[in-house]
């Protein structure tokens, strides 16, 4: 294991956050299990009285949870001195066997936990805990997730040594090579240009409906996904090519170096948020007709959307305006 | 109306030295009415009191309220009762705010301000226009014939006085219903007949009132409509 402040921050911030998450999931399943808002049993007025405490700690532990995500990816960059052959955060991660799954599952679990505080913040809007058993059995299936994401990561940080060979991130994203990496870099530009752009435009008008008939949030939330996707697939095939000024580097981990300014993070935390907003609009329609919601659940909806539909323009505007300015045409 | 169902209140539960104050009392207070809560000291009177008025949680039974005004909170139609005892805490701070004005038995007054900004204090929370909030205490103030010492340090106020401006403050918000615990224990005779006229205002104003006391002269008072006596934490009579 190569002693390094963003490895021990990793460890230290993962377990606590799992055993936070165990204790809180031990608590979802007694809620699960016998909540009756009816009963003003010694049990029930005990649930109640923890359910405040947990919720609030089990918010904390998210919100370090999400911010992992980045100190992970900003470590792995960091960290790519260390291997021969790295040249960013792309070569680290292919150090050993557990990497590239760690970050796939720091995604995942990003975003179910930031639909776990959507619905949080949801159910602390009525008075009478609406939320709480759909709140409480997302947190049991978030719960695995962290423990494996925990479980991977630590595979992955721990068995990280010096000096390894590992592969560039030209090679890993190049084309000609098997793979979902060389896939993405793969894909041509000329089909994935109009396959974003009417993905944004969909999102957009599909956002502009919802906020105005309130309806079809739905479909925003099925939208929101899929421009995230094809968001990550642009960037991969051509939007990284006009970053890069290069037409043949597909890497999308370089977009987090200094060389770069730093584009990849305001890049990925405006997909990621704007993913998460649009998911939680979508999240919370079934539950519209809960009375104690009244009124704070479409507004909370509509806030959602718009902070969707702000992310994905911002995301949009960044990678527009470096393409407007970059020399590179294809 | 407010309910109350099998409440019981255990202090220290789960230790080597548990405590029921209040043990498995079921009450309905009417609206618009007094009700005296008599018994002994440790007969668990302030406790049902403070459970009653949102400051404390019991442990286990229910408390409701019934026939809140319209707006106590954004969702609720008129109307409509409320559970208040598994209420989170951020809306069990609006029903306590708006719903129950409070008369202490040291009446709790903030030494160091005056007596208008002591009866402005529980209006900072609630985002009034501060110059409405000011008139409403000066109104309440002159009411209750302290208008000459709006701008006095409590220290300077005799007993009587710091009652009635406590008394002011626990009707800045305007609440439905008063509660007060043991508020004659530090008034001589005259005082306490002088706080139970006051009291017979409120009453006709439609306030509902809740006192706990001792003293004869609340619990023997004509204005009270009902007196509950208390023992041991159980209600013994008048439930």
């Amino acid at each position: 294991m190569i002693q390094h402040p963003g490895i021990l921050a990793l460890l230290l911030a993962s377990g606590l956050v799992c055993l936070l998450l165990v204790a809180a999931g031990w608590q979802g399943f007694r809620i699960l299990r016998s909540w009756n808002l009816r009963s003003g049993s010694e049990s029930q007025l005990d649930l109640e009285r923890r359910t405040y405490l947990v919720s609030t700690l089990v918010s904390f532990a998210l919100v370090i949870q999400i911010l992992s995500l980045f100190l992970f990816i900003f470590t792995a960059d960091g960290l790519h001195t260390q291997f021969v052959g790295a040249m960013c955060a792309a070569g680290s991660l292919a150090a050993n066997a557990y990497g590239y799954p760690t970050l796939t599952a720091k995604v995942a679990t990003c975003l179910v936990a930031g639909l776990w505080l959507v619905l949080h913040r949801a159910d602390t809007q009525g008075h009478d805990y609406p939320l709480i058993r759909p709140k409480y059995a997302l947190l049991l299936l978030l719960v695995p997730m962290v423990l494996m994401e925990t479980w991977l990561q630590g595979c992955y940080l721990t068995g990280l040594k010096a000096d390894v060979m590992t592969s560039c991130c030209g090679s890993l994203f190049g084309q000609g090579r098997q793979g979902l990496a060389s896939d993405l870099a793969g894909l041509p530009p000329h089909l994935m240009q109009p396959v974003f752009w009417i993905t944004f435009a969909s999102l957009g008008a599909t956002g502009t409906f919802a906020l105005r008939t309130k309806h079809g949030t739905a479909l925003f939330a099925f939208l929101s996904l899929t421009f995230f996707l094809v968001a990550v697939a642009s960037l991969v095939s051509f939007f990284c090519l006009y970053i890069y000024e290069l037409p043949t580097h597909h890497c999308p981990f370089c977009l987090l170096q200094r060389e770069h300014g730093f584009v990849g993070y305001p890049l990925y935390a405006t997909l990621l948020g704007g993913t998460i907003a649009g998911l939680g609009a979508g999240l919370l329609a079934p539950f519209r007709g809960q009375k104690s919601l009244g009124a704070a659940l479409p507004r909370m909806q509509a806030h959602l959307m718009w902070c969707a539909l702000i992310l994905a323009t911002a995301f949009t505007l960044i990678v527009g305006i470096w393409m407007a300015l970059s020399p590179l045409r294809l | 109306m407010i309910e109350l169902v099998d409440v019981v209140k255990t202090f220290q539960a789960g230790l080597a030295t548990p405590f029921t104050a209040v043990d498995g009392v079921s009450l309905r207070i009417p609206k618009g009415q007094v009700t005296v809560l008599k018994g002994p000291s440790g007969s668990g009177k302030t406790t049902l009191l403070t459970l009653i008025g949102c400051m404390a949680r019991p442990t286990s039974g229910r408390i409701h309220l019934h026939g809140l005004p319209p707006g106590t909170l954004p969702q609720l139609a008129e109307g409509d009762a409320l559970e208040i005892t598994s209420l989170p805490e951020r809306f069990l701070t609006q029903i306590r705010r708006r719903t129950f004005g409070f008369i202490f038995q040291q009446f709790n007054l903030v030494r160091g301000i005056s007596v208008l900004e002591n009866v402005l204090l529980p209006t900072y929370p609630t985002g009034e226009d501060h110059r409405v909030v000011e008139a409403r205490a000066v109104e309440r103030l002159e009411g209750l014939g302290l208008a000459r010492h709006l701008h006095a340090p409590i220290d300077r106020l005799s007993g009587g006085e710091a009652q009635r401006v406590a008394i002011a403050r626990a009707l800045i918000n305007d609440p439905t219903v008063i509660v007060a615990d043991e508020p004659t224990a530090h008034l001589d005779s005259r005082l306490s007949e002088d706080f139970m006229q006051l009291m017979a205002q409120f009453k006709a104003a439609g306030k509902t009132l809740l006192i706990t006391s001792h003293d004869p002269i609340v619990y023997d008072s004509p204005l009270a409509d009902r007196v509950v006596e208390m023992r041991d934490g159980h209600v013994v009579a008048g439930a």
